[in-house]
């Protein structure tokens, strides 16, 4: 299964990179306290493609997506994003990318509560005011299975519900890459299921690119690529072969 | 634990402060409102005191009834021949002390607006208070002397030449001396001696006295000497040693400024209320915020009591520190109090400040209460806090939000406000148990009003988001939805600046209702074209001027009036004069008895009355009533007709004629000259003629048109209803206060969410507008509520003010403006807590919990 996906991806996208960084360094505070979160990190993400970064708690993981997304400003490095260079936009200019760019989906459902499940989703459209594109809306919806949810508010919904929530929200603006940090790490198995096999989704049907911080080696196995941090450094990059060679791997890196 | 609270009010530091801010406003003007009234006060009581010096027995005239302007009855200069033979008394001396007008060399006053203005004569020197720092004592025709301060305002020296107006003409004297009063300051007031024929003559007290003044010989005591003097004198004369006369003088102006202690009390009062809201929101929210703290320290083995006491510690600090902030404050505010005062022309006597202990104390009693008793409720909440709280992964939402208790409470509350103001209106306005109960009826209404105003937020914000919505889409919807989400925190802010709207408004439409009243009796019953009146506004002026105006060309009646009060049955009773025989020409009224003819057929020793008098009395025309005047003489009057209501005061309750009011009301200057223009004539030539007839011999009189007599009033109407803005603008800087601390709490609970929409796309311009948005919802809630609780107020006041000739009018522009303004002033508040919300970083925003 994995060998035919592999395939069709070939065929069908050109093979370009979306994301590129390079020699992504981080460092926070200064003198005793000071903390190197990256200590020279180069990684690019191709297009259509479905990275997991792993590594210990510590490692630089948040630090490295935050930074690749434009939350975070590198101490030095450089990141490209679908051909424009953004660390040094303004705060303008970084709105701008993650509107048009970017999809997020975080830890904590983080949704409005005062909106419904479908104003949550078009959100992202509100904001920039632009018109949502109907038929795509639709099938987002429908493909994330909250059809019989529109209309209900967050405090209604379940936590895998709200988390599938925010990938549908994450999607609507059909972004260059999605981004989602532990977007597992507050829900049951059996939801987490259910949002991986979202983002897989995501990349084989709507050829969307995502990457995602994870600590589960199931989830990281949903993955076409595993990269992994340790104290700040790239210590491997290569295609998950299992669930239980990701735990072996993170036994070596521990 | 007292370390515990410490770190956190310092944690907590800018929301401590600004709920400091919400009661310092209060404390200020409380503290400063003492120390402006004690530091006048002690001016006066020096005054009087160094006024007295040398002088061990003082004789004036009881009044029987005090007039508006201050003034006492003077006296026959003949008892000073019985005083001198007392024995004991080594020096006897008349003195005349008398109101006038004191220009300088451009004819200007000397003082500024509304301060007095005395002409005094000298005395013997043992006997004279004021010292001479500079020339000498006048001593014969065409000298005068002036007080210091008073010459140096007005840039005058010796040998300039100065103008007094008494009852007659003005005359030139040249400035011979400068006085002082041992260095006490008269504020504004000025005073100008001559010698005491000349000053007898220009006050029109020829053979009589204001005042005696004598000094005992060594070895008889004042008291001594005090009791002999009385034994020769009658007893409509007061007999005082010298300290005892300058006590009562003293008490007398402490009487006359505990009004504006009130007054500014009063509003002090309104600004504590506005910020008790404030203070009772900021501790509900923190405590709904410090949830599962409580329930830690619950589950570590706090007892509920404990829980209260850090709260209740907190905001004892914090009412501490405000009230310490709030007298610092103060301090400057009685300062920049007296300063509003002297700009408006009404400048006090003072030296150094003076803080009374009673000051301090007062100050931080209120200020540590209302801190207290404003978070007694959120204190008490937080004892409900369990310890499974602490477990709990949501912050609680605040305040439950019990119904039916919050219905009832303000039903009755509601109820009993209404029913205390309606007793009010029922019983009759007058009196300051009236106001009290007023003011009592209408707290309860605001209050119930507030307590019920949770339930009313939700439709009332989405009205109100409505137009916002449609204008900013998203942004708008999320504001309306924002300040829905916790309504009685809404409710609340918006209740503090209600309260301070619906009092701007209340007082908005009462001016207007007075103006507009004014206007229509002006164009009603002043069927004159002219009015003549003095240039200061409230100061009268000699009769002769009036007559000189009916000599004019062109005018066809020109026809004095003045006023006084006068005892009615014991009580104090406003008393106006009419010229008989041109009355007619120049006002008309409507009457329940008699008719315009009555006035011209008045004689000496009849009354026309008012209906007010004439219910009270029980008296109608062809009956007698017996008023006694200031002197304390009575003398009975037959009344020939009855005025109905609707006057405003350009009658008295009892209307006498022009000599009657001189001779036996001893009031000899005319308060206003009502002119007739001849058929034909040129209204603006004549108005001309006559100004240029009286600049010469009656400088401080002016002569204005109705036009101009409607502006001269508006202008006053407009210079108090300045006042009382300022005065307001205190609660509702307050109540803004309120707005901008609980967006920043608002903000600070929902970082998550601001992050989250900036990363989903939101611009920071699009935040802060969200934000801004919120505020104006909540501040045009609070505006409007406020304006329609205004104006309802009013009319319910207006009610039985009708029958005095007070119609109401709404100044809907005016009041299009308030509220414009106050949206305007919602954007202000919300300046800060927007760009702190635009400013959040994405990243701590979104990994904050
Ligand atoms: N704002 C910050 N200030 C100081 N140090 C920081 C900050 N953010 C991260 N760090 C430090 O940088 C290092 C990397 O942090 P990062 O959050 O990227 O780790 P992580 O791999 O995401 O860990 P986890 O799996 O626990 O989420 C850590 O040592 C952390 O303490
Ligand atoms: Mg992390």
């Amino acid at each position: 299964m994995e060998s035919t996906l592999e395939e069709r991806r070939q065929s069908e996208t050109p093979r370009s990179e979306i994301v590129v960084a390079r020699g992504l360094e981080r460092t926070f505070g200064t003198g005793e306290a000071q903390v190197r979160a990256l200590e020279g990190v180069d990684v690019a993400f191709e297009r259509s493609r479905y990275t997991s970064i792993m590594g210990p708690s510590g490692s630089g993981k948040s630090t490295l997506m935050h930074i690749l997304a434009g939350l975070d400003r590198p101490t030095a490095g450089t990141v490209e994003i679908d051909g424009v260079e953004i660390t040094g936009l303004d705060d303008g200019e970084l709105t701008e990318l993650r509107r048009d760019k970017l999809g997020f989906v975080f830890q904590f459902f983080n949704l409005l509560p005062v909106l419904t499940a479908e104003e949550n989703i078009l959100l992202p459209l509100s904001i920039a005011r632009r018109k949502p594109d109907r038929e795509w809306v639709d099938l987002l919806i429908d493909r994330v299975g909250l059809d019989d949810r529109r209309t209900h508010r967050p405090s209604e919904l379940s936590g895998g519900q709200q988390q599938r929530v925010a990938v549908a929200r994450a999607l609507v603006t059909k972004p260059a890459v999605l981004f989602a940090d532990e977007p597992t790490g507050n829900l049951d198995s059996k939801s987490s299921d259910d949002v991986l096999r979202l983002l897989r989704a995501a990349v084989d049907e709507f050829d969307q690119t995502v990457v995602m911080v994870t600590h589960e080696p199931d989830a990281a196995a949903h993955g076409d690529r595993l990269i992994a941090l340790r104290d700040g450094h790239l210590v491997h990059d290569a295609p998950p072969v299992s669930a239980d060679a990701v735990i072996e791997l993170l036994k070596t890196l521990a | 634990m007292l370390s515990l609270t410490f770190k956190n009010l310092w944690a907590r530091k800018w929301r401590s402060i600004m709920t400091a801010i919400a009661v310092v406003f209060g404390i200020a003007l409380v503290a400063g409102t003492y120390v402006l009234t004690d530091t006048t006060t002690q001016a006066f009581d020096e005054i009087f005191v160094k006024s007295n010096e040398g002088t061990d027995v003082a004789i004036t005239a009881r009044s029987e009834v005090d007039q508006e302007d201050g003034s006492t009855p003077s006296f026959s200069a003949s008892y000073l021949k019985r005083v001198k033979r007392v024995d004991g008394v080594e020096l006897a001396a008349g003195t005349v002390f008398s109101p006038g007008a004191i220009l300088d060399r451009e004819r200007d006053s000397t003082g500024g607006g509304f301060s007095p203005q005395f002409i005094s004569s000298t005395l013997p020197e043992r006997l004279e208070s004021l010292d001479y720092v500079e020339g000498t004592v006048p001593a014969g025709p065409g000298q005068a002397s002036l007080d210091k301060a008073a010459a140096e305002r007005s840039d005058l020296g010796l040998g300039d030449v100065v103008t007094l107006v008494g009852t007659g003409k003005a005359e030139p004297f040249k400035l011979v001396g400068l006085t002082e009063l041992g260095g006490a300051s008269f504020g504004g007031t000025s005073i100008a001696q001559v010698t005491l024929p000349i000053a007898q003559r220009l006050t029109g007290k020829q053979g009589e006295f204001d005042q005696i003044s004598v000094a005992a010989e060594s070895g008889v005591s004042p008291e001594q000497l005090r009791d002999r003097i009385s034994e020769v004198l009658p007893d409509d004369l007061r007999v005082e040693t010298g300290t005892e006369n300058a006590e009562r003088n003293a008490d007398d102006i402490r009487e006359g400024l505990s009004f504006l202690t009130i007054a500014l009390l009063a509003f002090a009062a309104i600004a504590l209320f506005v910020g008790s809201f404030v203070i009772f929101n900021v501790f509900s929210i923190t405590v709904a915020h410090r949830t599962r703290e409580f329930g830690m320290l619950r589950t570590l083995g706090s007892s509920r009591n404990q829980i209260l006491r850090t709260v209740l510690l907190e905001s004892f600090i914090i009412g501490l520190v405000a009230s310490v902030v709030g007298i610092l404050v103060g301090l400057g505010l009685a300062q920049g109090l007296s300063a509003i005062l002297a700009a408006v022309g009404a400048e006090l006597p003072a030296n150094a400040l003076v803080v009374l202990p009673r000051t301090i104390i007062v100050s931080f009693l209120i200020g540590i209460g209302i801190t207290m008793i404003a978070s007694l409720i959120p204190a008490i909440r937080s004892t409900r806090v369990p310890p499974i709280a602490a477990l709990s992964e949501t912050v609680a939402a605040g305040g439950t939000s019990r119904v039916l208790l919050r219905g009832i409470v303000s039903a009755v509350l509601a109820v009993v406000g209404l029913a205390l103001i309606a007793v009010v209106l029922i019983g009759g306005l007058s009196g300051g148990s009236a106001a009290l109960k007023m003011g009592a009826g209408a707290v309860c209404v605001l209050v119930a009003i507030s307590i019920f105003s949770p339930q009313l937020v939700r439709p009332a914000a989405s009205a109100v988001g409505a137009p916002l919505e449609r204008v900013g889409g998203l942004i708008g919807r999320l504001a309306r939805e924002n300040s829905q989400r916790n309504p009685s925190r809404t409710a609340v802010t918006a209740a503090a600046l209600m309260i301070g709207l619906a009092l701007v408004s209340f007082v908005t439409v009462f001016a207007s209702g007075l103006s507009s009243s004014v206007d229509k009796v002006i164009e009603q019953n002043f069927v004159g074209e002219l009015v003549i009146q003095n240039s200061g506004g409230f100061l009268d002026f000699p009769p002769k001027a009036v007559e000189a105006a009916g000599e004019v060309e062109g005018v066809e009646a020109a026809s004095g009036q003045r006023y006084a009060t006068a005892l009615l049955d014991g009580k104090g009773t406003s008393i106006s004069s009419i010229e008989p025989s041109t009355v007619a020409e120049v006002v008309t009224f409507d009457w329940n008895e008699g008719s315009d003819q009555s006035m011209t057929a008045l004689q000496d020793d009849q009354v026309i009355i008012s209906e007010g008098v004439a219910d009270s009395q029980g008296a109608g025309a062809g009956d007698r009533i017996s008023i006694t005047s200031q002197k304390g003489e009575s003398k009975e009057f037959e009344v020939t007709a009855v005025i109905a209501p609707g006057t405003l005061g350009l009658t008295g309750d009892l209307v006498v004629t022009q000599d009657t009011i001189g001779r036996f009301f001893g009031v000899d200057l005319d308060s206003s000259g009502l002119v007739k223009v001849a058929d034909g004539a040129d209204v603006d030539q004549v108005q001309q003629k006559i100004e240029d007839a009286l600049k010469g011999p009656f400088p401080t009189v002016d002569v204005l048109n109705q036009q101009e007599l409607k502006d001269s009033q508006q202008e006053q109407i407009n210079t108090l209803l300045a006042m009382i803005y300022v005065l307001l603008a205190l609660a509702v800087v307050v109540s803004l206060v309120g707005i901008v601390v609980t967006l920043i709490l608002s903000i600070y609970e929902r970082t998550r969410e601001l992050g989250m929409l900036r990363a989903v796309g939101m611009s920071r311009r699009q935040i802060r507008r969200m934000v801004r948005y919120e505020a104006v919802i909540t501040a045009v809630l609070g505006a409007i509520a406020g304006l329609v609780i205004g104006v309802i107020f009013a009319f319910l006041l207006g009610i039985p003010l009708e029958g005095d000739g007070f119609t109401l009018s709404y100044p809907v522009p005016v009041l299009v403006v308030i509220l414009i303004l106050t949206a305007v002033a919602g954007v202000i508040a919300a300046i800060y807590p927007a760009r702190k919300a635009s400013r959040l970083d994405i990243l701590e925003a979104i990994s904050y919990e």
